[in-house]
């Protein structure tokens, strides 16, 4: 009985073998992985540029020992119609079978993204089953190949680590959207939203006069940052009508947006705004929302109407004016007033210009008027994307004080100078 | 056969049937229902289980009185020799056709989202030799092997569901009624056959331990596969939305690749393994289901011998059609369509078949 168990096992041995799969089979060692996928505008009529941008997998692990003096990353950039067949093409020049299994990013240049022609190479990253949905799409102001190639971190060396940190904070403190390829599919096959891509270059403007614009309320490239840091800039988005890119908004108006947009995950945004006490000087607050904005809408009159409410918390972290507005009520409600005034100035002037210049919203407010609706034949025929632009929208700002620092009291500036 | 000499608890029976039923939300049964009743997916779910309700707690009337006979031979009993095997050759004829084509479904699974390479008769093949080999252990050891995974396998979709729910955007479900309340009472009389299954449930039903066992674990198991495949449907909506999730051919799949979870961004290859297995006890299953009303239906004793000869039949049918991918969806829909009036109407026959021929009334008799 024993015996014939043994023999049973030594026939199962083979089945061993056949768990590596004999056709699917890649060895890790036999792989470059890319990172990112550049897309760019070639001279030629259906097809485009395609840079790879691959990782080097024997640098910055542990076994390695700094031993190695290869490079980093190295980019690739050859001309084809997509980018699935593009997998072998390289092979001429790359030693290694190309896997797309690591990729974080495909990035696009905004003279392609501006092309009309753009989503027909895009979709071809829904067919090839090791592209994945949590991709993220970044739009640069230069040459995509350029962007990946000259952008080259001071830490953050393995590009996967850098992409995948650099985004993500990111979208925390809001300066960026969320812009997977999931979302973009969704938003531009629902076609009556507008789709936030990431933006980011490494085309920094040099003349004195032209960068700071105000602050954040910059693109990428607009704002200069001093020291030797990363050479690519990422902040603000790229705006995509119908899978074409129409517009660009900055840094502050993406953080508008996330705020309004319940989907979007900010935690917190640390802003400057105006100080109502003294007009030279800035404070700085923390904006934190708990609670859901609320949108009322009411679809059936024409024009129709929004009302959104949006809570917000606000920790007022500085006072350069040095007034104490924490002791005083008049001062607080005064703090208050002239905040959700400003406040709602910015958000209004963001909502006209989604109307006027986009005719279209990156709010999710469409979500809310789906409600209103029994069908789908309804919600067709009422064609949120034509109604949006003359709808009649007002928002109001509610803000609840939180905390005024550590230590809320300063002493008064005039006390000091006596 | 001495294997199936023994039979299954209620453990084991409702293992199955969460297993076989509850893994129909990660083949192409969503896709079917999407693609008429779009967001509204989940409302005509529930209309078909309330529907299904009907023809279910007929078969469990007629089984109570016939607490000894499986499927076939309670056809034959009712209906009469000549009218009993030919319903039973069409019953299995369309079991065997959903067979063929639930497996060349899978296969395609496999084939287009994670063995891009593999040929797929080799994949064809590998599945079926393994489903042969349980079929040919018998209900028994399905059921057990079916009552080993059920807990990894359900873990791991409810992890990968609730994931996926914490991506999605619920306000997706609106407009409620989706595509009108027509098209959804259309999608609901159409796919009605979903739970079909149930019926062919009956092929095994003298081999649960006792019949108070097999009503309660069909009635349970029911109930939560309805919950299940409905959260799943409402899932996968709120993460698409209704205009992607029209052109995305498997769900639950372009779920499991878009997932991240943490810092482990291919979490697919977690749940695949899981899911193979849940394949492999589902065509066991199913395979062991048409082997033995065949065996019944042409009295031939020890059926496990026929399991070679259907592999090979299937095989080749199953790799049959040309471009799976446009294929298959039509000829499911087909065979869903024949499935659904017949699902409905023949239980009903039965009972009213068994209520003319005064069986109840005997069965009250005896009980008194």
């Amino acid at each position: 009985m024993k015996q014939n168990n043994l023999i049973k096992l030594i026939f199962l041995i083979p089945f061993i073998l056949i768990l590596t799969g004999c056709w699917d089979l890649k060895g890790l060692d036999r792989q470059v992985f890319v990172i990112g996928i550049g897309l760019d505008v070639s001279d030629e009529k259906g097809k485009i540029d395609i840079t790879y941008l691959i990782a080097n997998p024997e640098v910055g692990t542990s076994f390695a020992g700094g031993g190695t003096e290869e490079d980093t990353v190295m980019t690739v950039t050859m001309r084809s119609p997509d980018f699935l067949s593009l997998r072998h093409s390289v092979n001429a020049a790359v030693a290694r079978e190309i896997s797309y299994d690591l990729l974080k990013v495909i990035v696009v240049s905004e003279e392609l993204a501006k092309d009309e022609e753009f989503i027909r190479f895009l979709y071809s990253a829904e067919k090839d089953r090791e592209i994945k949905r949590n991709t993220y799409l970044i739009v640069t102001k230069e040459k995509a190949a350029e962007f990946l190639s000259k952008n080259d971190p001071k830490f953050l060396t393995r590009p996967h680590k850098f992409y995948e940190n650099m985004i993500q904070r990111g979208i925390e403190v809001g300066f960026i959207p969320n812009s997977e390829l999931h979302h973009f599919f969704r938003v531009t096959e629902e076609d009556a939203n507008l789709f936030l891509a990431t933006y980011a270059t490494t085309n920094i403007r040099q003349k004195e006069d032209e960068y700071r614009i105000n602050e954040m309320d910059a693109l990428a490239g607009d704002v200069r940052i001093e020291g030797e840091t990363n050479s690519a800039n990422f902040l603000g988005a790229a705006v995509f009508l119908e899978g074409m890119m129409i517009g660009t908004l900055t840094g502050v108006e993406n953080r508008i947006v996330m705020l309004l947009h319940d989907a979007s995950s900010i935690t917190d945004i640390l802003a400057p705004i105006p100080d109502p006490f003294h007009e030279d000087y800035e404070l700085t607050v923390r904006i934190r929302k708990q609670h859901n904005t609320s949108v009322e809408m009411n679809v059936h009159d024409m024009p129709s109407k929004i009302h959104v409410t949006l809570p917000l918390t606000v920790d007022v972290l500085t006072d350069p004016s040095m007034e104490n507005p924490v002791d005083n009520k008049k001062k607080v409600e005064k703090l208050r007033s002239t905040m959700e005034e400003f406040m709602e100035t910015k958000i209004m002037a963001l909502v006209e210009k989604s109307q006027k210049e986009f005719k279209a919203e990156p709010f999710g407010w469409s979500l809310y008027a789906r409600k209103e609706f029994k069908t789908l034949k309804d919600y067709m025929e009422f064609d949120w994307m034509r109604t949006y632009p003359e709808m009649k929208i007002d928002v109001d700002v509610e803000i609840r004080f939180g905390q005024f620092g550590r230590q809320p009291k300063t002493p008064s500036y005039k006390g000091i100078r006596d | 056969m001495k294997q199936n000499e023994g039979k299954i608890g209620i453990r084991d029976y409702m293992a199955i049937i969460l297993l076989t039923l509850g893994s129909k939300i990660s083949d192409d049964t969503p896709t079917l229902l999407y693609k008429t009743a779009k967001n509204s997916a989940w409302i005509s779910m529930l209309g078909i289980a309330l529907l299904s309700l009907i023809p279910i707690l007929f078969l469990l009337k007629v089984f109570s009185v016939h607490r000894n006979k499986n499927l076939h031979e309670i056809n034959v009993h009712l209906f009469g020799k000549v009218m009993g095997n030919l319903i039973s050759m069409g019953v299995l004829l369309l079991g065997f056709s959903s067979f063929v084509l639930d497996t060349s479904v899978y296969v395609d699974i496999i084939g287009s989202m994670y063995f891009t390479r593999t040929p797929t008769l080799a994949l064809y093949i590998l599945m079926l030799v393994v489903c042969g080999y349980g079929a040919k252990r018998g209900i028994e050891s399905i059921g057990s092997a079916a009552w080993l995974t059920l807990f990894y396998l359900k873990a791991t979709l409810f992890l990968a569901l609730i994931f996926a729910f914490t991506k999605g955007n619920l306000k997706f479900i609106f407009p409620l009624w989706g595509p009108g309340t027509l098209e959804i009472a259309k999608t609901t009389g159409s796919k009605l056959s979903i739970f079909a299954d149930f019926y062919y449930l009956g092929i095994i039903a003298p081999l649960v331990s006792s019949f108070k066992e097999f009503r309660k674990g069909t009635l349970w198991a029911f109930a939560i596969v309805v919950v299940e495949i409905t959260a799943a449907l409402i899932i996968f909506v709120i993460l698409f939305d209704f205009t992607s999730i029209e052109v995305i051919s498997y769900p639950f799949h372009e779920t499991i690749l878009y997932l991240s979870i943490g810092f482990l961004s291919n979490v697919e290859s977690m749940f695949l393994p899981f899911w193979l297995v849940a394949a492999f006890i589902r065509f066991s299953f199913y395979l062991y289901l048409v082997v033995t009303l065949f065996g019944g239906i042409f009295k031939i004793k020890e059926f496990e011998y026929l399991v070679p000869v259907f592999i090979v039949i299937v095989l080749f049918l199953g790799i049959m059609p040309k471009n799976l991918t446009y294929t298959l969806p039509y000829l499911r829909e087909m065979i869903l369509g024949i499935l659904s009036p017949l699902f409905f109407i023949l239980p009903i026959l039965m009972w009213g078949m068994a209520k003319l021929r005064g069986d109840f009334k005997r069965e009250a008799e005896q009980s008194h």
